[in-house]
């Protein structure tokens, strides 16, 4: 018999995200030694068997949507190959799609050049956000440790509820029909757009990335701690900055840009839930460009604490979207939210650190890696910030033609070159 | 698999087996052997780790014999409440139509010994709606309308029976007053179906009921004498009154559960 999974607000809402982006989420991590590949798809296919969502095909019934979960053959999920440019490779898989309506929602290639591995996965945003997609890698690594070294099989992740109201379960019966009551609309509305070419059917997917070194990182942490901001405050300020100026918008123009909070920040623990989505956006406005960097960086300082002092930071409009999906058919209230919902134009989202211990292989740190967010649909962008090995890496996926790549690239060299003014203010 | 049956075993070891452990453990054997079939199609080699990833699927077997000895024991009342339903329907309209001939030709009271016949046959319909409708109930959220709907007819067949005894046997005088008082048992029975269920928004069912039954209870009293006509329809202001008083409690206890936050400047910046 056909099994069945229910679709939860944030797979709906994912879903209806497919006129904004590609809805994939990427990970690339790189290791100087050659991965077992027998081993690593064994590793897989538990973890696809333990969360059914990963081998499952959307259905978009117009009354309901759901899941339906579809049998597949490993070698369809992960494939094995010796490439001349890994690179090349990696960025080739990287930029790939899977439709929702497809039997599998993540795929996994390994690359092995010169005794060296890459592994690259690429996963449906309406299975699980980048928060889970980390513990996802992390877990994948320590069972691939253990059942390397140990012979444990590797069934350790994992499984539970994937539903949006997870996110109460540590609040008291008081604080949870307060944060149920939160029925706010609480879109960015904001015409400021990055300055990327027009539409056109030639466009192509790429993914744009840019290291911050150790040093600098180093530094900034530093300055940022000295100044009372988060790394985060620091990387939004020189965002902001940046669009400013690549954008040419006035310095008096008020400008917004929504920051992706992870809202497992209200659990104390999840090891029972399932992988799904936790994630909203907070709205980080800046009035005007300010004087210098540091104005700017006041501003964005005083915009996010507002965010972060409040008890419920992010859990309002949920409500809202659960009520506007349990009352209509869902192709109804797909058409009614997209009248209230607009999607933020240039977006941040920091991924965080990806802890190099966690996604060791037997005893190897990766060398190299970073996780970043869909591929966004002009004229939105997404920049997504991961943290390994004491470097961060920016990047930008992007669906657009070499003039974009050029401007993305031109954007992150103001972004290096804000940062680098932000930090140098030290002494 | 072999191992199966020794996880089995070993699972319930010591445990007396009536026949329904058996079936659990047949039924559960033959789930895990479908699942290792599923998996070893999608490319395992590992034969321990295919057990291993197995078994953590039927990780508490007791809880599940749990279940399984639930459902049977309702599949098995199911099959005997259906038996009585097949059985019972046309037994109750031979017994009710044997009872009133009975009592006819004996008492020779045909007038009231008539009652017997419908009584006797809404008080079996009432037995059917009640099993439909504790069927229902187990059913998704969806399908409890039908089984308010099913609820009201069975409160209907038990009033009705009440009322023509009342007015055929009893003869007592205005025995029509049980008849509002029936379609007040109605609203009754619909409003406490839908606090025991917990259905959403049964707040809004309470607000319409209030106003709906005031009439009818004005009428009772109007009729039975207990309360003058004239100032008596002022039952029906009370009840839209406590209607307000309701909305208003609800708002007051509601506005406790308000949270302002710190944030709503940044909210109407945006």
């Amino acid at each position: 018999m056909e099994r069945k999974l229910n679709a939860e607000l944030w797979d709906k809402m994912h879903y209806l995200f497919r006129d904004y982006n590609d809805r994939m989420v990427h990970v690339r991590l790189d290791y100087d030694f050659v991965i077992d590949a027998e081993k690593l798809k064994t590793v897989l296919i538990c973890f696809f068997e333990k969360a059914p969502v990963l081998h499952s095909s959307f259905k978009d019934n117009k009354v309901a949507p759901y899941w339906t979960v579809k049998p597949y053959r490993i070698d369809d999920v992960f494939t094995v190959s010796t490439p001349d440019d890994i690179d090349e490779a990696a960025d080739e898989f990287l930029t790939g799609y899977i439709p929702p309506d497809s039997d599998i929602q993540m795929k996994a290639a390994l690359f092995i050049k010169d005794g060296k591995s890459t592994l690259c996965i690429i996963e449906n945003h309406m299975c699980m956000d980048g928060g889970d997609f980390k513990y996802f890698m992390n877990a994948l690594c320590e069972n691939y440790n253990n059942y390397v070294e140990k012979g444990i099989s590797p069934i350790d992740v994992r499984e539970g509820s994937r539903s949006y109201e997870q996110v109460y379960n540590d609040f008291s019966r008081t604080e949870q029909r307060m944060a149920k009551n939160l029925y706010k609309n609480i879109n960015a509305k904001d015409d400021h757009c990055f300055p990327l070419t027009p539409d056109s059917i030639r466009d192509k997917s790429f993914i744009a990335k840019r290291k911050i070194g150790r040093e600098k990182l180093s530094e900034i942490k530093t300055q940022g701690k000295r100044l009372g901001a988060t790394v985060n405050d620091m990387l939004l300020t020189a965002y902001f900055y940046s669009l400013y100026e690549i954008a040419n918008y006035k310095e008096s123009e008020s400008v917004c840009i929504s920051c992706a909070i992870d809202l497992r920040r209200h659990l104390k623990d999840v090891s029972d839930e399932g992988l799904t989505n936790h994630t909203a956006w907070m709205q980080c406005r800046v009035p005007e460009r300010g004087a210098d960097i540091f104005q700017t960086l006041k501003y964005v300082i005083r915009s996010s604490n507002q965010f972060k002092n409040d008890k419920f930071m992010g859990l309002y409009g949920l409500p809202l979207l659960k009520l506007g999906y349990s009352i209509m058919p869902h192709a109804v209230s797909e058409e009614i939210i997209k009248i209230g919902y607009s999607n933020p134009l240039v977006a941040m989202s920091n991924i965080g650190i990806l802890k190099a211990d966690k996604l060791a292989l037997s005893g190897h740190e990766p060398v190299d890696g970073f996780m970043t967010g869909a591929v966004k649909y002009k004229p939105f962008v997404l920049l997504s910030a991961t943290t390994l090995n004491g470097e961060t890496t920016l990047s930008m996926c992007v669906r657009g033609n070499d003039e974009d790549k050029k401007i993305v690239e031109h954007f992150f060299d103001l972004m290096e070159k804000n940062l680098d003014e932000l930090a140098a203010q030290q002494a | 698999m072999a191992d199966f049956i020794e996880y089995l075993e070993s699972a319930f070891n010591g445990e007396k087996d009536d026949g329904t452990l058996y079936r659990f453990k047949r039924q559960t054997l033959e789930k895990m052997n479908e699942r290792a079939n599923e998996i070893t199609h999608t490319g395992l080699r590992d034969d321990k780790v295919l057990y291993d990833l197995v078994v953590s699927e039927f990780s508490d077997l007791k809880k599940a014999y749990a279940e399984f000895c639930e459902k049977d024991r309702l599949r098995k009342r199911d099959s005997l409440v259906n038996k009585i339903m097949l059985i019972g329907t046309p037994a109750v309209a031979l017994l009710s139509v044997t009872i009133f001939l009975a009592v006819g030709f004996l008492t020779d009271l045909w007038s009231p010994a008539w009652v017997f016949v419908p009584d006797m046959i809404l008080l079996w319909t009432v037995f059917l709606l009640s099993e439909g409708i504790r069927r229902i109930t187990r059913l998704r959220r969806l399908y409890h309308p039908i089984a308010r709907v099913m609820l009201a007819l069975a409160v209907m067949c038990v009033t009705v029976p009440i009322f023509l005894i009342l007015l055929s046997v009893l003869e007592v005088p205005k025995a029509w007053t049980f008849v509002p008082f029936g379609v007040i048992c109605i609203y009754v029975a619909d409003a406490v179906y839908a606090f025991v269920t917990k259905q959403k928004l049964r707040i809004i069912n309470y607000l319409i009921y209030l106003p709906a039954v005031a009439p009818m209870v004005y009428v009772i009293l109007g009729g039975l004498e207990v309360v003058p006509w004239d100032p008596g329809w002022l039952i029906v202001i009370f009840a839209v009154i406590a209607d307000l008083i309701i909305v208003l409690a609800k708002a007051i206890s509601n506005s406790r559960y308000k949270y302002r936050p710190e944030v709503d400047a940044a909210w109407s910046e945006s």
